[in-house]
């Protein structure tokens, strides 16, 4: 270590308090591994460029054992954002961000076996102002590649701690906990020179910020080198604003420099990259790599991004995923059903019969039960997508698509967010912060909720049961009808994209590069425990949001009491949901759908797969024979008035492809007022889809109608 | 990696969409826009980089320092190379 290098200070952190870390670095350096080696706490470890975009926090304790706060930020190539979660991570450094504060100190984490780009980062993040420790990780890979590195050297010209290590593997941890655990560190040397036109500008507007938008005298000098190399601000919810002066100044130098032919962007990245040159020629040895030729990911990337082979292999993989939802998932379903229905009787044996006993049954097992159902199916989704992200193929797969997605005018990176939307739209919407251009992002925002969610699967499954008669569905028939409504909504999806970037947000795609990791051995361990997460959080949903629906539609069919001796039907119709559900009735009516459908339809805002549950309570209120009977056999004795089957097969059918195009998730618009920042995007995309649900409907429905069904 | 060049008798520059699977190349220039050329730096692909095409023609495969980056055909069109060994 170098306590002595002259110039650097040295900085303790704030008194009082253990200091706050950042944890930042380019994408696939080991970010999320060297995290959880930190701090042991679980979180996604993906392969995917990227797929860190929440923000993460844990604690890691120091070797007093005091605790000391990191904060995980997105991975990035460099400070000047290109897609929102780049801009997250450079907010967060330059103490931007209204939400939280700039961390202390920097840990800066470096893939050891690409020094020389990992460096451009690294050498942004000196330029800070604040003490930095730079972790050299995947040193194995380096000596494999033939890379040796003078870490001594490298520390003496930087001036800070450097720390060899390898995370995957432990190594190094405690060297680093070490380093962490300092009370003082010092600040990085500033070893590169600005060059000489630009050098007045960056005095000019870091004495502005300092003046008039309050920064810390040394991010100031890094924030006035941002501000000119940013090609296109990203601008992200929760970073504060420039100040009109610095704005003022910085465009009048972009003037000048314009009149007089200066590339200053240009200039200054070119004088960054000969620092780092100078750098690597002084610190970095390269001898043979141990292998030469063809590795073995070269291999499978040769067959797996095939012209041919790569969609075989694509629509293999998609192919297994559906096949093993509807088959694998039918044992653990059946035997959750049958406890449910247990639990059900259970009940009703111990209590005296009253509006407590149904409330129990009807209302909370009834409908957490409906959904319980489908957590088999929603787990090996989430485990397969887990699956082929930790391999490093769901990279190759953007790839691939990206051929298919720059015909509707998308990019690959759009693939990630859409494959996720079918297992919820939340997490897909919120994928889409890696997506670099704006109007790519917007679209891909718009078009994901069209994917068919796994919160859809329940209904689908409910009205083809309702559909098929029979007590036994032939695989066939489920699986056939299953896929054309995915089919449905994919096409919808792709056709939506094609319409909006021909229409509201014309541009052209980015030309997409990508690094694609290597390819290794899933930890089947980190993906189940992120299937667990998942589940869980699925779970939670079902235990309190949807257990409260229940319970209030369970009272809001209840009540008002009709007058004595009313029979369900009549008391249904009397209660709060059957008045709401007749208020729509006229709307739904052409589609066939009658009032109680219409209750349904309402209380899917909540989640869609509460439709489930509510056909439990709407229609178990009126099978006075046998409450526990399934829901099945009670849609069957459903009747219009008039006596007529409410359930036919058209309407079925009509209703699943409702579900298909409707937008009803009060979740997902919230997510979507999050990331696009005004109503305006939600609302256009609740009416859009919502409107073409009721369009496309109404079209099956006359068409059947008119064919006799 | 053959780390010798014919520096001297400098090769017809290709872009690297047209260079041969297998062939390794340099850097030589970068076209199209500035965020463009700026992202290609970032990804370790900057002028006087040895690259080797692994693979392809959509998406293009090429290997440097070890990494392994993805571009689509577009995207490799715009950065041109001087092949070793007067390959392509």
């Amino acid at each position: 270590m170098n306590a002595s290098s002259a110039v650097s200070k040295t900085v303790g952190g704030p008194p009082g308090r253990a200091p706050v870390y950042a944890l930042v670095g380019n994408p696939n350096c080991g970010k999320s591994t060297l995290f959880n080696a930190l701090t042991g706490l679980k979180q996604k470890v993906g392969n995917y460029p990227g797929v860190t975009v929440e923000k993460k926090v844990g604690t890691a304790y120091s070797q007093h054992g005091q605790p000391m706060p990191v904060i995980d930020l997105p991975g990035a190539y460099s400070l000047a954002a290109r897609s929102p979660d780049e801009a997250v991570t450079r907010d967060m450094l330059l103490g931007r961000r209204l939400d939280t504060a700039a961390p202390d100190r920097i840990l800066c984490i470096v893939d050891a076996s690409n020094l020389e780009r990992n460096l451009y980062l690294v050498h942004q993040i000196l330029d800070l102002g604040r003490p930095v420790i730079v972790v050299l990780n995947m040193m194995d890979l380096a000596a494999k590649a033939g890379v040796r590195i003078k870490v001594e050297r490298l520390e003496k010209e930087l001036g800070i701690p450097v720390i060899p290590c390898e995370a995957a593997h432990g190594r190094g941890l405690i060297e680093l906990k070490l380093a962490m655990s300092r009370p003082d560190l010092p600040l990085p040397r500033h070893r590169w020179d600005i060059p000489s036109p630009i050098a007045p500008a960056v005095s000019e507007l870091q004495a502005s910020l300092l003046e008039n938008d309050r920064k810390a005298p040394l991010s100031a000098r890094a924030e006035a080198l941002l501000l000119l190399t940013d090609q296109d601000s990203v601008r992200v919810a929760g970073s504060t604003p420039l100040s009109s002066r610095t704005t003022d100044i910085l465009q009048s130098w972009k003037v000048r420099w314009e009149g007089q032919g200066v590339d200053w962007a240009a200039t200054l990245v070119a004088s960054r990259y000969d620092a780092i040159a100078r750098l690597c020629a002084d610190v970095l040895e390269r001898g043979t790599p141990e292998q030469e030729g063809a590795s073995l990911s070269d291999r499978i990337d040769g067959v797996v991004t095939h012209p041919v082979w790569g969609w075989l292999v694509l629509g293999g993989l998609m192919g297994a995923l559906f096949l093993s939802i509807f088959t694998l998932a039918e044992y653990p379903m059946t035997w959750i059903d049958d406890h449910i229905a247990q639990a059900a009787d259970a009940v009703k044996a111990a209590m005296p019969p009253g509006d407590l006993r149904d409330l129990i049954t009807d209302g909370a097992i009834a409908g957490v039960g409906g959904v319980l159902i489908f957590l088999p199916q929603i787990l090996i989704l989430f485990f397969f997508i887990g699956l082929l992200e930790s391999t490093g193929y769901m990279a190759r797969a953007a790839f691939i698509m990206d051929r298919l997605m720059s015909r509707v005018g998308l990019n690959g990176k759009s693939f990630i967010p859409l494959l996720s939307s079918y297992a919820c739209a939340i997490p897909g919407i919120m994928a889409t912060r890696t997506i670099e251009d704006a109007k790519d992002r917007l679209v891909t925002i718009l078009v994901a909720p069209l994917m068919s969610c796994s919160a859809r699967l329940p209904v689908y499954l409910l009205m083809i049961a309702a559909l098929v008669p029979g007590d036994t569905i032939p695989v066939g028939t489920k699986v056939g009808l299953m896929l054309l409504m995915y089919a449905l909504g994919t096409s919808a999806a792709f056709g939506f994209a094609w319409l909006f970037k021909r229409t509201l947000l014309k541009g052209e795609p980015p030309l997409m590069i990508m690094e694609l990791p290597p390819y290794r051995l899933p930890r089947v361990r980190d993906v189940i425990l992120q299937m667990v997460e998942r589940g869980g959080l699925f779970l939670r949903r079902a235990g309190t949001l949807i257990l409260g629906i229940s319970i209030v539609l369970w009272f809001l069919s209840t009540y008002p009491k009709a007058p004595e001796g009313a029979t369900a039907q009549a008391q249904m119709a009397h209660s709060f949901a059957g008045q709401a559900g007749q208020l729509i009735e006229p709307v739904i009516r052409p589609l066939g759908f009658d009032w109680q459908i219409g209750i349904g339809l309402i209380a899917s805002f909540a989640a869609r797969e509460v439709f489930v549950s509510t056909m439990g309570v709407v229609f178990n209120a009126q099978s006075d024979a046998d409450d526990t009977a399934p829901l099945r056999q009670a849609l069957a004795s459903a009747r219009w008035p008039d006596g007529a089957p409410l359930f036919t097969p058209l309407v079925c059918l009509t209703l699943m492809i409702f579900y298909v195009f409707a937008m009803q998730c009060v979740s997902t618009i919230a997510v979507v007022r999050r990331e696009t920042n005004s109503w305006r995007w939600p609302l256009f995309q609740l009416a859009y889809m919502t409107g073409t649900a009721w369009v496309v409907c109404f079209a099956v429905a006359s068409i059947g109608r008119l064919l006799g069904y | 990696m053959p780390s010798s060049s014919q520096s001297s008798a400098p090769s017809a520059l290709v872009p690297l969409c047209q260079l041969l699977a297998g062939a390794s190349g340099r850097v030589h220039e970068l076209a199209g826009a500035g965020a463009f050329r700026e992202r290609i730096r970032e990804l370790g692909l900057g002028e006087s980089t040895m690259v080797t095409k692994v693979s392809g023609q959509s998406p293009v495969i090429c290997r440097i320092n070890g990494t392994r980056i993805a571009l689509s055909h577009g995207a490799a069109s715009q950065i041109l190379v001087e092949p070793f060994g007067g390959a392509s």
